[in-house]
């Protein structure tokens, strides 16, 4: 039998190969071949979180914007410099999504981190506060 | 510089510090994976550190967990609250601080969870200091050797098996046979004969009713007041009871470490084993001997080492643990049971055999010990018990023989008769704990022969009446007993005459 890789061994893995230049498909299949044969298909979303947090450590941050309305490009520019000197990534990507639900403020998901300024955020602070008050 | 440019300094410094605004900043998070059993099991945090406590967001507000299981790819963390908020995916953030209670003299006379949160109705605490949950144990050159007594106005207790200020002791037997009575009547003494010890009393697991007799009874013996109650009911988390005497323990040490002193009640730490071994096969830990972790000796050793006498550079208090342990059948060579006992300073056992006897406290004086013994002890209790334990260990010799009735010699026939009346001196009602002089006229009116005439079943009436003559009359030499000096000759010649005069009344 086949010995259990970790998701950390996984993770490690496909981040070599991504930015080694393989191409995507090819790193999709060997790691979906080995999540079927090994079982572990219910493990795919904390293996890709697990990819993207390596990734960072490499320098390549992947991450989420969300906010209540369009961001304009210069707030975007400015997020991504800010999350550049923070993480000290080379090359950021963030995907930008419209959420209402979160009021206002903007929440920046990045692998590991989070920068979370938004008014359900704030609300939900100030409900656990109530409740210990 | 002129004061007046000083004070506008201040003043733009003020203004200046309050207009600025934070920036927000990155936290690290995690992400919740599954969880349940009182169990969440989280991805990422990998600066998380052990017992250090996360923030999980959920609908209804900021649930906290505790992390015990640091794995290669996740943390199993407790959960400090109801599981059923706690959904998959939710974030997970660091709080930065491992688990802390409040702690001060806010908390005395409340009724509190292992938290610090109020149960009995009462306002909010509004406690200044935070103390450590988990906190290492004072160490070797920090202590003191135990030489104060600590009286729990239990005559058997105190005489034979004395506890000191700063020492543990344990109190062992199967249940229902008055395992917490003695704690109680310890708690109480404290109130009665104003020794300024704090109680803290730790309910691992207990009904709340019985909770709530407690809370009744230390009110109505007006104790209360300087007692702390850290409750926990079987309905609780697991994680609830497995903080609970850790939280307690940090609640004495602020007394401790005050220079005052405190006395903690675990009842009991058999329930404590049990809760912690669910925690610990949720965590999936692997199970060792009666599917115990591994770490269940640890568990108890780290918190009982805590209660101890501090030397007199940090203050000279002390944190005395009075742990109480549940056998089964009688069976102290169990797993826990031995743990507990090689932890402790020494154990009082009850034996369910005595109890129903009618001896009551049912302290069997062959199995239980003090380690720290007469160096704890009043001198007043110590000149009068080397007689009472010599009396008790020659009935104890002879007592299969009494059976034979008038068949024994007469020197053989007197030790089993002392012995009887050693024994019958000894019982004591709940919640009538006797204070110095009143243990050492007791045993001295037995262990001296003044109550040989008197039937053994007339032995409790005769103390009782002796007592009530002796503070009568002598309230200033009683006064002074009471203070814990060696009896005088004056004064033991003052007992003998109380006691010869109104025995003459009882003797059969």
């Amino acid at each position: 039998m086949a010995r259990k890789l970790s998701r950390r061994d996984l993770a490690q893995y496909a981040a070599r190969q991504l930015t080694d230049g393989a191409p995507y498909k090819k790193i999709a299949m060997q790691l979906a071949a080995y999540l079927i044969e090994s079982r572990r298909t219910n493990e795919l979303s904390v293996i890709i979180r697990d990819i993207a947090a390596h990734l960072a450590y490499m320098g390549h941050v992947a991450g989420t914007l969300t906010s209540a309305h369009e961001l304009n490009a210069e707030t975007v520019k400015a997020i991504e410099t800010f999350t550049k000197q923070k993480t000290g990534a080379s090359n950021v990507s963030l995907d930008t999504i419209i959420d209402e639900s979160v009021l206002g403020g903007i929440k920046l998901e990045l692998p590991g981190t989070e920068l979370d300024t938004t008014i359900t955020r704030q609300l939900t602070i100030l409900k656990t506060r109530y409740k210990k008050a | 510089m002129s004061e007046l440019s000083i004070t506008q300094l201040s003043k733009e410094l003020r203004s200046a510090i309050e207009g600025l605004e934070t920036a927000g900043d990155l936290d690290e998070v995690g992400v919740v994976l599954r969880v349940g059993d009182g169990v969440a099991w989280i991805h990422g945090l990998r600066s998380a550190g052990y017992s250090e406590v996360l923030q999980i967001e959920t609908d209804n507000g900021i649930t906290e967990a505790f992390a015990l299981n640091l794995l290669e790819d996740e943390i199993g963390a407790v959960l400090l609250g109801e599981d059923s908020n706690v959904k998959a995916g939710q974030t997970v953030r660091l709080k930065g601080t491992v688990l802390t209670v409040p702690v001060g003299p806010e908390l005395l006379g409340r009724v509190v969870d292992p938290l610090g949160r109020p149960l009995d109705g009462g306002p909010a605490i509004k406690a200044t200091a935070q103390g450590l949950v988990e906190r290492n144990a004072p160490g070797v050159m920090d202590r003191k050797s135990v030489h104060e007594p600590l009286m729990t106005g239990i005559v058997s207790i105190d005489a034979m098996f004395p506890i000191g200020r700063g020492q543990r002791e344990l109190i062992i037997g199967d249940r229902q046979v008055g395992k917490t009575a003695i704690a109680i009547d310890t708690m109480i003494n404290q109130g009665k004969q104003n020794t300024g010890v704090i109680n803290v009393y730790v309910a691992i697991g207990q009904k709340r009713s019985k909770i709530a007799r407690l809370v009744e009874r230390l009110k109505a013996e007006g104790v209360m007041a300087q007692t702390i109650i850290v409750a926990t009911s079987p309905s609780d988390p697991a994680s609830m009871l497995y903080l609970a005497p850790y939280s307690a323990t940090a609640m004495g040490e602020y007394f401790r470490d005050n220079s005052e002193h405190a006395l903690m009640i675990y009842d009991d730490l058999t329930k404590h084993a049990v809760a912690y071994r669910q925690m610990s096969l949720l965590l999936r830990r692997p199970p060792g001997r009666e599917a115990y972790p591994g770490d269940v000796f640890y568990l108890h050793s780290r918190l009982l080492e805590r209660s101890a006498k501090l030397s007199d550079a940090l203050g000279g208090g002390s944190l005395t643990a009075l742990p109480i342990i549940e056998t089964q059948a009688g069976d102290i060579s169990a797993y826990i049971p031995t743990n507990v006992i090689s932890i402790t300073d020494g154990q009082i056992f009850l034996e369910t055999d005595l109890f129903y006897q009618g001896i009551r406290p049912a302290i069997s004086a062959g199995l239980s010990v003090s380690r720290v013994g007469g160096a704890a002890q009043t001198p007043a209790v110590k000149s009068v018990s080397s007689h009472l334990k010599l009396g008790l260990s020659q009935f104890r010799e002879l007592a299969s023989f009494t059976q034979f009735g008038s068949d024994l010699d007469d020197s053989t026939k007197k030790q089993i008769e002392r012995g009887q009346r050693l024994t019958e001196l000894l019982k004591q009602h709940q919640y009538q704990p006797l204070s110095v002089w009143q243990q050492v006229v007791s045993i001295v009116c037995v262990t001296a022969g003044y109550f040989d005439a008197v039937p053994v079943a007339k032995i409790k009436d005769v103390q009782t009446a002796v007592l009530t003559r002796a503070w009568a009359d002598h309230k200033k030499e009683m006064t002074i007993l009471d203070s814990g000096a060696k009896p005088t000759e004056e004064t033991s010649k003052l007992i003998e005459t109380v006691a010869t005069t109104v025995a003459k009344g009882f003797n059969g």
